[in-house]
This record gives structure tokens, sequence and C-alpha cells, in this order.
């Protein structure tokens, strides 16, 4: 869990281009969205695609999306809970 | 002379039939025309429900897009004799269905693409009408067909026309079937607008053409009148609408009043009603705080046909003209057990009863809101004296070059030498923060930076409350970005931060959240006449305004897209970028330095266009006297006829004045006239022509004017004054 965790930090500056956060920046229980990393709803989008495509984690609906995209730590749960084994 | 405005003819093709019989036939059955797509092939079994048109389509050798306005065109124009005036139409995707498919295939050659701007799709038809007047493109997202017709209202009041042909046209392609997809904004049962179970909306395809024309009296084929129409924006987010639905309100309320209608006498409100949960429940909103319990009938007519976009207001229009004609009121399809957080209800059965006044809305990314109000032509309309154009003032200018920005720029340029290439984006983005910039590529960097530098450096009371934004070809880098994502993965993943940025007016709606500008929120977009087509809009839509208000050109470098779709980047070696943004206001201060557009015309089969040109600047005499200088715009690819028209002009007006010709210094690119107007302004501000640039002794401009031209396919005439 760790590792995805870290991950997924990593991950999610590159896709939505967080010119002035590092890793060490997220509270990983913190609010993702609407929090200090400056993530909105567009973003959430961004990283939909981002999981479905390096994940296999489908969320494709915005009520699912709410309730993963809570903090890091949801959305690592959901995604270490719902991907194909090939790709764990 | 006062002078009320017709619809006189009206051209329509949707997914639920097309002219005004099928239409008719479809308000009187609430026919639905969603089904799963077919007109290409995507990864989804089945694909998503759309509104695609079935009807045969004729073989133009043209983008879907194209046929589609062209049908509709005609259908508008059955029975006129004359020809229009000016054609203004609203779209956003342009040929992009053909463009794909030639990007997928790897095509090089640039004739392939000679559709594929929005700007083409109005040409188009401009030339198959020939049409010699203005021809302006209007690409501000769903809202484009409404907004189309406002400023086709407007040309009409000013005496700008006598006749205009407006309307919307869009096809349904990849990058908005995808594009809507990855916002998640797609119900894949289809739409329900205003139901409970709502959960988006359909994409769809379809075109409206409207003719109008001003009259002092009912002309006998009148359908309907247009009474006025209102514009805002949001200046809130990207693409969701405000949640209170202020910029529906401000619309809905400015369109009434320019109207002279009371909301008492709205018989019925074409809802935009998508069926998405935030446009839903936004519209609903605005609707409840202007109407309370006093609603009129009210229904969407996207659960039938989807919404198609640019096309949308237009239809909506057509449609209503229709309603008002036949007194007949359409269902809202879809919609089966209406949201009580709502508390709308719309029409659920098709209605007959007497209809005189209809308010149809229209909104948009970039939280565009437009509103028009159609009446009957029995009563006694809206007759509004004719006013003239009047110049605007310039309380700033700035612009970006391949030089730098405008000190830099100014200091080359003076000295005759090249301000080509392309400035760093970090240069360019230098003044903006971090978090604004991280999700906009280069064109709308570029656009907010000239926002903010020409509202930095002017003294101005208060922020602008509007913004004309214009650019030849929109966000390259955004569209590239986002086919080239897709076309990689098979067409499974695609970027919703780049279908967001792709939109002709995604920067528009950035500089409007920046500055919090809450009026008209406008985008044209006809190649190297981008920027003129804009200073127009500004100039009609000033109507009432004293606050200030942007008027912006740009358009970005892109190392695939632009020598694919721009003649004259391709023909330069250099490649070049960049733009000129004004911060104008209307106001009668003298000695100020002021602009006015002063003269549009389609040089297609118009041979006496110079000829027409020098009658509207005066006489020769004059014309020697008024201008101490030509800025001439020469697009490369068009360096012939531009060359052969502005010499035409010298012969005939014996024109003893310097000609700049300026691309040799500024570039190529579509917007280049936007950053030489800027240096224009500078040079008038400080009343002579530099010695280097011209080759001779600085010429003192004493109080004379310059006269920026644009040749080529367009003419085009702006004059830069202090008076």
């Amino acid at each position: 869990m760790e590792k995805l965790l870290n991950e997924l930090k990593g991950k999610i500056i590159e896709t939505l281009n967080l010119i002035d956060v590092t890793p060490r920046d997220f509270d990983e229980e913190g609010p993702l969205v609407g929090g200090d990393l400056g993530i909105d709803s567009i973003d959430v989008l961004e990283m939909v695609m981002m999981i479905e495509k390096d994940y296999s984690v489908v969320i494709d609906n915005k009520e699912l999306g709410e309730k993963v995209f809570i903090s890091l730590k949801t959305l690592a749960n959901y995604i270490h809970q719902n991907r194909p084994e090939k790709t764990v | 002379m006062k002078v009320r405005i017709f619809i006189t003819g009206i051209g329509i093709i949707t997914p639920v039939g097309s002219g005004y019989k099928e239409i008719k036939n479809f308000i009187k059955n609430d026919n639905r025309g969603i089904r799963p797509l077919g007109l290409f092939r995507t990864f989804q079994h089945p694909p998503m429900p759309v509104g695609e048109i079935n009807a045969s389509l004729p073989n133009d050798n043209v983008p879907r897009n194209h046929i589609l306005a062209s049908i509709a065109a005609n259908e508008a124009l059955e029975g006129f004799q004359k020809s229009v005036d000016a054609v203004v139409i609203g779209t956003t995707t342009g040929g992009m269905l053909t463009t794909e498919e030639l990007l997928k295939k790897n095509e090089k050659n640039s004739d392939a693409y000679k559709y594929h701007s929005a700007g083409s799709v109005t040409e188009y038809i401009a030339r198959r009408i020939m049409c010699k007047g203005p021809v302006i493109t209007v690409s501000t997202a769903c809202s484009s067909g409404t907004s189309a017709i406002k400023i086709a209202l407007e040309m009409l009041r000013t005496g700008t026309a006598k006749s205009v042909l407006t309307g919307g046209s869009d096809s349904l392609c990849r990058l908005t079937y995808f594009g809507f997809n990855s916002l998640q904004l797609i119900d894949p049962t289809g739409p329900h607008p205003f139901d409970q179970c709502r959960r988006g909306m359909a994409v769809a395809e379809g075109a409206a053409a409207l003719l109008l024309e001003a009259s002092d009296n009912v002309p006998e084929n009148a359908l309907a009148e247009i009474l006025g129409a209102g514009l805002s924006c949001d200046a809130y987010h990207p693409t969701a609408p405000h949640p209170e639905g202020e910029g529906a309100l401000k619309a809905m309320t400015e369109a009434l009043e320019d109207a002279a209608v009371s909301k008492l006498d709205i018989d019925y409100v074409n809802l935009h009603g998508t069926g998405t949960i935030d446009n839903d429940l936004s519209e609903a909103k605005a609707i409840n705080a202007l109407f309370g319990d006093k609603k009129p009938f009210m229904s969407s007519v996207k659960g039938a046909i989807g919404h198609p976009l640019a096309a949308a207001g237009a239809i909506e229009a057509a449609i209503s003209a229709i309603c008002i004609s036949e007194n007949m009121v359409p269902a809202n399809s879809g919609c089966e057990n209406p949201d009580p957080k709502l508390n709308i209800y719309p029409v659920r059965e098709p209605l007959t009863h007497d209809i005189q006044y209809i308010l149809s809305n229209s909104f948009g990314f970039g939280g565009n809101n437009a509103a028009v109000v159609i009446g009957s032509c029995e009563g006694n309309g809206n007759p509004v004296s004719i006013r003239e154009l009047i110049p605007l003032e310039i309380i700033g200018n700035e612009c970006i070059t391949g030089a730098g920005e405008t000190d830099v720029t100014m200091a080359r340029f003076s000295k005759g030498k090249s301000c080509k290439g392309l400035l760093p984006i970090s240069t360019i983005s230098r003044n903006l923060s971090p978090r604004i910039v991280r999700r906009l590529k280069r064109l709308p960097q570029i656009a907010l930076s000239l926002a903010d530098a020409v509202q930095q450096h002017s003294d101005t009371n208060g922020l602008p409350s509007s913004v004309f934004w214009s650019t030849g070809w929109g966000a390259l880098s955004e569209s590239y970005d986002f086919l080239e994502k897709l076309f990689e993965s098979d067409q499974k993943f695609s970027s919703p931060t780049d279908f967001i940025g792709s939109v002709h007016n995604a920067a528009a709606g950035q500089i409007a959240i920046h500055y919090k500008a809450d009026g008209p929120n406008i985008t044209t977009t006809g190649g190297d006449y981008s920027f003129e087509q804009a200073l127009l809009t500004a100039s009609l839509l000033t109507n009432n305004t004293k606050e200030s208000m942007f008027v912006i050109g740009a358009d970005e470098y892109h190392k695939t897209l632009s020598r694919l779709f721009d003649g004259s980047v391709l023909k330069d070696r250099i490649a070049s970028d960049g733009g000129g943004a004004l911060l104008l206001r209307r106001t009668d201060n003298p000695g100020s330095l002021k602009i006015c557009p002063l003269f549009f015309e389609n040089s297609d089969r118009n041979p006496d266009i110079i000829p027409s040109l020098i009658h509207r600047l005066g006489n020769p005499e004059t014309i020697n006297k008024k201008f101490g200088s030509i800025f001439a715009g020469i697009p490369a690819a068009y360096r012939k006829s531009g060359e052969k028209q502005i010499n035409e002009f010298i012969s005939l007006t014996g024109f003893q004045n310097p000609v700049i010709d300026y691309r040799k210094y500024i570039g190529e690119f579509a917007s280049a006239s936007a950053a030489a107007t800027v240096l224009a302004i500078q040079f008038v501000r400080e009343g002579r022509i530099p010695e280097p640039l011209i080759g001779k002794a600085n010429v003192t401009l004493q109080d004379k004017s310059i006269l920026m031209l644009g040749t080529g396919p367009f003419v085009t005439a702006i004059e830069v004054f202090q008076s």
C-alpha cells in the first residue's frame, strides 16, 4: 500500500502538472480535492482517465468519484481493492 | 428611422427532421432522434446515444458540418431574390470530423485541410450565396448559435447590414463525442432534461439558418420578429455553470430588457436543458429567480434532439419561430419524473396554444450565456432607431511577438528589424501564477499574458466587463494532444483537460474568470480576419456600456498543425506567433486615441471591392489628407492578390504616404493584424513613423490616422486615430 501511495503521488503530480507540489506536500488522509494542492473537479476527471489507463480501474460516475477521491488513502484503497490481478 | 428585425426565412436540419414541415411534425408528434452513434467507429458496445442525422446528405467534397450549414442556408434563402449583406454563423468544430480522419492517416498535404477551420464553414456559405459583406464566425461553444443571432441583430440595428443570414452549425466528431464522454457528461440512457434521474446529455449535430431583415413594416413573408437578446458570462468556471444560475439570469433579464418585453408576457421558454445534473440545476435556479410562481410553458427539445452544440441556439430559435407561426409548444422529451428539487415542471406532451412571445436560452463552456426573445409579428414589435457605430477609445494596447513584449517589439519594429520567431513559453507566462498556468498550453498563456499586460499598463478604474477574443486557428496544442492521446489508445483514453482547453473560447473564459468579467464574452474566428471580426463585434455590442472591454487576438504556432492548416505559415521559413490586446471603452473624451472598424467585404467575385473601399473611406483627396500611413496586412498565402489589391488602392487614390507591409517584420500568423494594430496605435500616440521602417526621413503623422488594411480573400479596414 505504501508503494501504491507513493506511486500515486508521483503520477498525480505529473498528470495534473502540479508545478509547485512535491510528494511530501500530500496529506494522505486530508482532502484530496479542494485542499491546499489546488486540485479541482477537472483534475478529478483527469485522474479518472489516468487510473483507468494505468490500473484498469474504472470510476465512471460522479457519485462513485465523490467517495473514491475523498483522500489519497481512499483512492489508493479503492484501486487496491478493484484492480484486476494482472496489474497488481 | 426606426426598424424592426424580422425572421423572413428559416432553414433547419436536425436528427428529428429537416425543413419547416418536418420540424412542425416533430413539434406536433414529439418524435425522438436519439440513437447509438453510427457515424464513426468506437470501442464501446454499443456506442453512446447521440443525435445523429440519418438523412442522406449530398457529397460536396466538403466536411459534414459545411454540408449541414449549407442545407440550412439554402432553405432559409429560398425565394429571397437579393444577396444578403452579411453572414454570422456559430460553429465550434468546423471541419474537425474530416481533419480527424486526415490526421489519423497522417495526411501531410495541407490542401486536404482547407476546410478545417471553424471560420471555413461561414466562408463556404458566404461564397455559395455570394455574400459580399462582413462574414463573422462565432465560437462561444454551446451558446454560439444564440450569440450569432445577437450579433446579427446589432448589425441590423446599426445599419451595418439590411439583411443577415445567421445561425449555427456543428457536426458530430470524435473530439466532442469522446470529449464530453471524458467529462462524464453523457447519459448512457439518452438525455432526460429536468428529470430526477437525469445523468447527462447526448452530443448531437445539426444546423439552422435564419434570414433576418430590418424593415419599418412587416414583410409579407415574415415568420416572427427578433425582439431582443442578452449576453453574459458567469466568470466562474471553465465548464460548470454558476451553481446559482446568476449568469443565466443576467442573460435572460438583459434579453427581456433589450426586447422591451415584460417577463409576464412570455408565453413559452425554450430551455437550454441539456440533461446534465449541473446545467439543469443552474438553469432551474435562474428560471425560478426570474419567474417565481408565474412560470410560462417551458420545455427543452434536447431530450429529443440531443445537444447540437453551436447549432443548438439557432435550431431552437428556428423552432421558436415555428411555434409562434403555428401556435404550438414542443414537449420536453425524456422527462418522466420532474426533479422536485428543480421546481420546474416542463411541458410533457405537445400543446396547441396561442404563442406571442418566446424566450430561448443557450449556455456554454466558458460560462457563456445567451438568451433571445422572439415574438409574433402581429403586435407593435420592438422598433428601434438605427444607431451609428462609433469609434472606441483606446485605453491600453499590448502585444507579444517573437521579439518579445510590446517595448521590445516596438523598438525592433521601429528600426525595421525582424520581430519574427517564437517567444519562449517561460517568458510569455512569467507574470502569471503557476497555479493558473499549470493547465494552460501556449495559446491561453499568450491570451492571459496579453490581458494581464494591457490591464496592468492602463490607468483605468474598474475591471473590464466584457471580452472579445479572436483566434484564427484556436487552441492547436490542446486539440492535437487530445486527438493524439485518443488515437494512441485506440480511442479508449483522452484528456478532459485538453478537451476543455480545445474549444476556441477557452481563453476568453479564462480571462473572464480572472477579471470577473460578467458581460458579453464573444470569440470570433476566421483565419487572418479573426481580429477584425472581434473588433467589429465589440463595436456592435457596446451599445449601453461605459465599462471597458478587452479586444484580443492571438494565435499559437504548433509544430505539426500550423503548417498543415495555415498556408501563410507554410510559406515562411521562420515560425512565428503571438498577438495583440486592446483595452477599449465607449466614450466621448476629446483628444483621446480611438479605433474604429470601417470596412469588411468578401473579395470573392467582388471585382469592385477596392473602389467600394475607397468610396467608404471618402475620396482620393480626403484619403490622402486623413491617413498618414497604411499598415498593410498581406498574408503570405495571398501575397499576389493582396499586393494587387494594395496597388489598386494606391493607384486609384494616388496615395503618397508610407505603406508598411507589416507581416514582413512580425511574421506569418493569423493574428498578426492584432499585434500590428498595437504597434500602429503606438505610432499614432508618438505622432510619427520612424525613418528606418520606411527607408526615408521620419514621417510626422500631424494628427493623421493610420489605416490598417487587411487584404486577400477579405478586405478589411480599421482606422486608428487621435481626436
